[in-house]
């Protein structure tokens, strides 16, 4: 998939976006399915080709930069874009050297989306990078809901879901039922 | 004295009052220390069902007495390992609810006792996961860091982009090229191993000086079915000969996370790093570039043209590297990109070879 610069429109927030310098953007294509792929911008220090990479924000900085479309779970575009800008991310990794020189377990990722207050912490796997992952496809989820209410996917798939699930239940009822009667019809046959 | 109360266990796990119990089974002697002994005694108000978050708590708070860093989540990294998940938020609240077993809660305690001699939570289980993979891991081969993840996702980019180029403006586009990758310093195959994942088509050569590392690389390749497209090597890079590393000829990236620990430094290093870790995989000398030099020294020998050398640096590198490289104009090297990592430092240098 070809990479290009996110751009404003597209954007289905309410909330208006501030001006983004054009340096910078953020590449969230799409690559496997249902799962975000990031890419880097780079720090120019020579003149040689260009190509856009995406510097890694640092602990509480905010770049502002473009929306991303990426595909949810939901298998549609229909979930809200999340806007990059919006977010906060927070890693539990201390302030020593980093790298080599520490061996921290703490992978745990606190994403908090701004405009909503919306705050996810994700633990799911003990890899810093999948954290992020399922924790931006969570937060997308949760922000649609926020903002579209019972339009949005994620509400009419739970829905859904839980309507299926009575209906098994009913179901099961009324085989209950069924065989009860059955069994007392032999009963009182057999007499 | 009351380890945890019932409210504040009920709010950490938002579950109904009747899943948390309290106590622990006092069926088992354990082989515990005056300190642990105690805590045991003032834990256990009267026997009941131990429950996963029990545990955590206890192994918790013995850790903590005992000075052990990331006590929590050591202990919850342990408790969930013997459950069979990867960490304890991924595990429903019936699983969390539900008594262990003696068989598990020994097996909680054997592993919670290497973790008392300061090894690393990733030595204890004896496996840790890097990206989507799961690799198993054994000391002293160095364990990789959540930082190296991104320089993964950097070479990814640059091959899916090298394919794009390669393909865009054809009529009748190319088949995917097979980018050929050199990993210097393998490890526990991390890095190798990821990418060929990540880049179907790709072919790996993997080198290491420790045998250790060699070894334990090809299990996890194999473990991961990727044995057929990867060469393992025990090649020690600073030695003369560098044929032996291009059995598919020229490679179009070199890859690695040499070892760049300033020697100052090294004398910092937490217990667990420097009681369990192969040193020599974190020692870079005095200035933490020397494995650096030598890599850079060879790449031109070793790299298509234009191709790329990625390399996972200490912050204070980059700018070293590039005066190093400008001392070496014969090599056309050029640093044409540094990379942040996800705290925010310098830590990715990309070098392309110039195409002549």
């Amino acid at each position: 998939m070809r990479r290009r610069p996110r751009r404003d429109e597209g954007c289905f927030l309410r909330r208006p976006l501030g001006v983004f310098p054009r340096k910078r953007y953020p590449q969230f294509c799409m690559n496997a399915p249902s799962l975000f792929h990031f890419t880097f911008l780079l720090k120019e220090i020579s003149t040689a080709s260009w190509r856009p990479w995406m510097l890694r924000k640092q602990q509480f900085s905010l770049t502002r930069l473009p929306l991303f479309q990426a595909a949810g779970k939901k298998n549609s575009s229909n979930l809200l874009a999340l806007n990059e800008a919006d977010l906060k991310e927070q890693f539990v990794r201390g302030d020593g050297p980093g790298g080599q020189a520490t061996n921290k377990t703490s992978n745990c990722v606190v994403l908090k989306h701004i405009p909503t207050g919306i705050v996810i912490k994700c633990h799911q796997t003990r890899s810093v990078e999948q954290n992020r992952k399922i924790a931006r496809e969570i937060l997308q989820e949760k922000v649609d809901l926020f903002y579209k209410g019972e339009d949005s996917d994620v509400f009419k798939e739970k829905k859904a879901a839980e309507k299926k699930k009575q209906e098994k239940k009913r179901r099961a009822r009324e085989n209950l039922e069924r065989k009860k009667h059955f069994k007392e019809m032999q009963e009182s046959d057999g007499k | 004295m009351r380890y945890l109360t019932r409210p504040l266990l009920v709010r950490f796990l938002g579950l109904s009052s009747r899943c948390v119990s309290v106590g622990l089974s006092q069926t088992k002697t354990l082989m515990l220390s005056p300190k642990q002994l105690s805590l045991r005694q003032s834990f256990s108000t009267r026997a009941g069902l131990v429950t996963a978050v029990d545990v955590v708590k206890y192994w918790q708070k013995v850790f903590e007495t005992n000075g052990i860093p990331e006590a929590q989540e050591s202990s919850e990294y342990i408790v969930s390992f013997v459950l069979g998940a990867k960490t304890l938020q991924s595990l429903n609240s019936k699983i969390l609810c539900a008594p262990l077993t003696a068989v598990q809660q020994e097996r909680i305690r054997q592993l919670s006792t290497k973790r008392l001699q300061r090894m690393p939570v990733q030595y204890v289980l004896g496996e840790w996961d890097f990206q989507d993979l799961t690799l198993k891991m054994r000391p002293p081969v160095f364990i990789p860091r959540p930082e190296t993840e991104d320089l993964v996702s950097l070479v990814v980019e640059e091959g899916s982009q090298k394919c794009e180029e390669k393909n865009s403006g054809l009529l009748y586009p190319a088949a995917a090229p097979h980018p050929v990758i050199l990993e210097i310093g393998c490890g526990s195959g991390a890095i190798a191993l990821s990418l060929l994942c990540k880049l179907p088509q790709s072919r790996v050569i993997a080198v290491d000086k420790e045998k250790a590392a060699v070894d334990l690389t090809r299990e996890n390749a194999q473990r991961l079915q990727l044995q057929d497209r990867i060469h393992i090597l025990h090649h020690d890079v600073s030695s003369s000969s560098a044929k032996q590393l291009l059995p598919w000829g020229p490679v179009d990236f070199i890859v690695s996370n040499p070892p760049y620990v300033f020697y100052e430094d090294m004398a910092f290093l937490a217990p667990e790093i420097f009681r369990y870790e192969d040193l020599n995989a974190l020692d870079g000398g005095d200035d933490g570039m020397k494995v650096i030099r030598t890599i850079l020294a060879l790449a031109p020998s070793l790299l298509k043209d234009s191709g790329s050398v990625f390399l996972e640096v200490d912050p204070r590198h980059p700018e070293m590297v590039e005066n190093w490289l400008q001392t070496h104009p014969n090599w056309l090297l050029t640093l044409c990109a540094i990379h942040k990592d996800f705290c925010g430092k310098p830590r990715f240098l990309h070098i392309q070879k110039q195409s002549r």
